[in-house]
């Protein structure tokens, strides 16, 4: 004797497939699944931490970066004005 | 950090009847989190993983994306339950977060297949990687764990929102109620959802030509 169609077509073989999905064995995460999330955590802090160049963090580049800066920010500061050239026309006494 | 309250560790679902019990405990757990406490979430973690673990898998059917899953929304509820405002319940708030995840990683799944695929139509790569179609014979539905294999499939290409709606009541078992609150809609909404689901389902796998 052969078995009945089994098509979800009809109510009673869709409520037994729907009732076989929820018969499904559970899964369930891998074990010590709470230290993977706080590595996880740690590591997103740690890369948190580290996102600028380590370079930067190092007080000899920081010194010279500052100096680089000083000297590039602007020509007052530094240098004094230049002196008028005695020898320049403009700058002799005029004849009287 | 201390922790005054007596948080109890179980990653077991709540009975039906002790819903309120349970809400107050959340309660409880968020403030001792907003407080900093590496206890509550550890008790947090322990308590929903399994459920948020499903969820994920549900949606994903790939242990290890759900795990990643999963990770990412324990992360990202260590990093911003700060700025949570309680307008949902604690376990809303993770289902929102779970489901969400999962879908981006569907997403992105899809688009590196569409990728794969169209990379292999231009001769890029040898390998077939897209699926092949499925000549099952109609009478393979006879083999109930053929029948829910196909099932499985056919969820996993419903519309995200659907796909969400019946993963949640039929796998999860949440209530109309709970599905509405993390899809941040109606109960009837859920309902109209739910319904056009079942019947593509169905549709789907009356259909003697099947391609999965």
């Amino acid at each position: 004797m052969s078995k009945p169609t089994l098509r979800p077509g009809s109510d009673e073989e869709w409520e037994a497939l729907l009732q076989q999905l929820r018969q499904v064995p559970p899964t369930q995460p891998r074990p010590f699944f709470y230290t993977r999330v706080r590595a996880r955590l740690a590591a997103q802090e740690s890369a948190a931490r580290s996102s600028w160049p380590g370079r930067l963090r190092r007080p000899a580049y920081v010194a010279l970066l500052g100096l680089l800066g000083l000297a590039m920010s602007g020509d007052g500061v530094v240098l004094p004005p230049a002196a008028p050239h005695p020898a320049s026309p403009a700058n002799r006494p005029l004849a009287h | 950090m201390a922790c005054s309250l007596p948080l109890s560790i179980t990653s077991e679902s709540p009975a039906p009847g002790a819903t309120t019990s349970v809400v107050s405990a959340d309660d409880e757990l968020l403030a001792q989190l907003r407080q900093g406490s590496e206890l509550a979430f550890r008790t947090l973690v322990t308590r929903y993983q399994d459920r948020i673990y499903r969820t994920a898998f549900s949606l994903l059917r790939s242990a290890e994306e759900a795990e990643d899953v999963a990770q990412e929304v324990f992360v990202e509820v260590y990093q911003t339950v700060g700025q949570f405002r309680g307008a949902a319940a604690l376990s809303t708030w993770l289902y929102r977060l779970a489901t969400s995840r999962a879908l981006q990683h569907l997403r992105r799944r899809s688009a590196k297949k569409r990728f794969a695929y169209f990379t292999s139509l231009l001769g890029f790569d040898n390998r077939l990687l897209h699926d092949p179609p499925d000549h099952a014979h109609p009478h393979a539905l006879l083999e109930s764990q053929q029948g829910l294999h196909l099932l499985l499939a056919h969820i996993g290409r419903l519309p995200s929102q659907q796909q969400v709606a019946f993963t949640l009541r039929y796998e999860q078992e949440l209530s109309y109620e709970e599905i509405a609150a993390v899809l941040d809609t109606t109960t009837a909404a859920v309902e109209s959802l739910l319904f056009r689901a079942r019947q593509t389902l169905r549709r789907h796998l009356q259909s003697p030509a099947r391609h999965v």
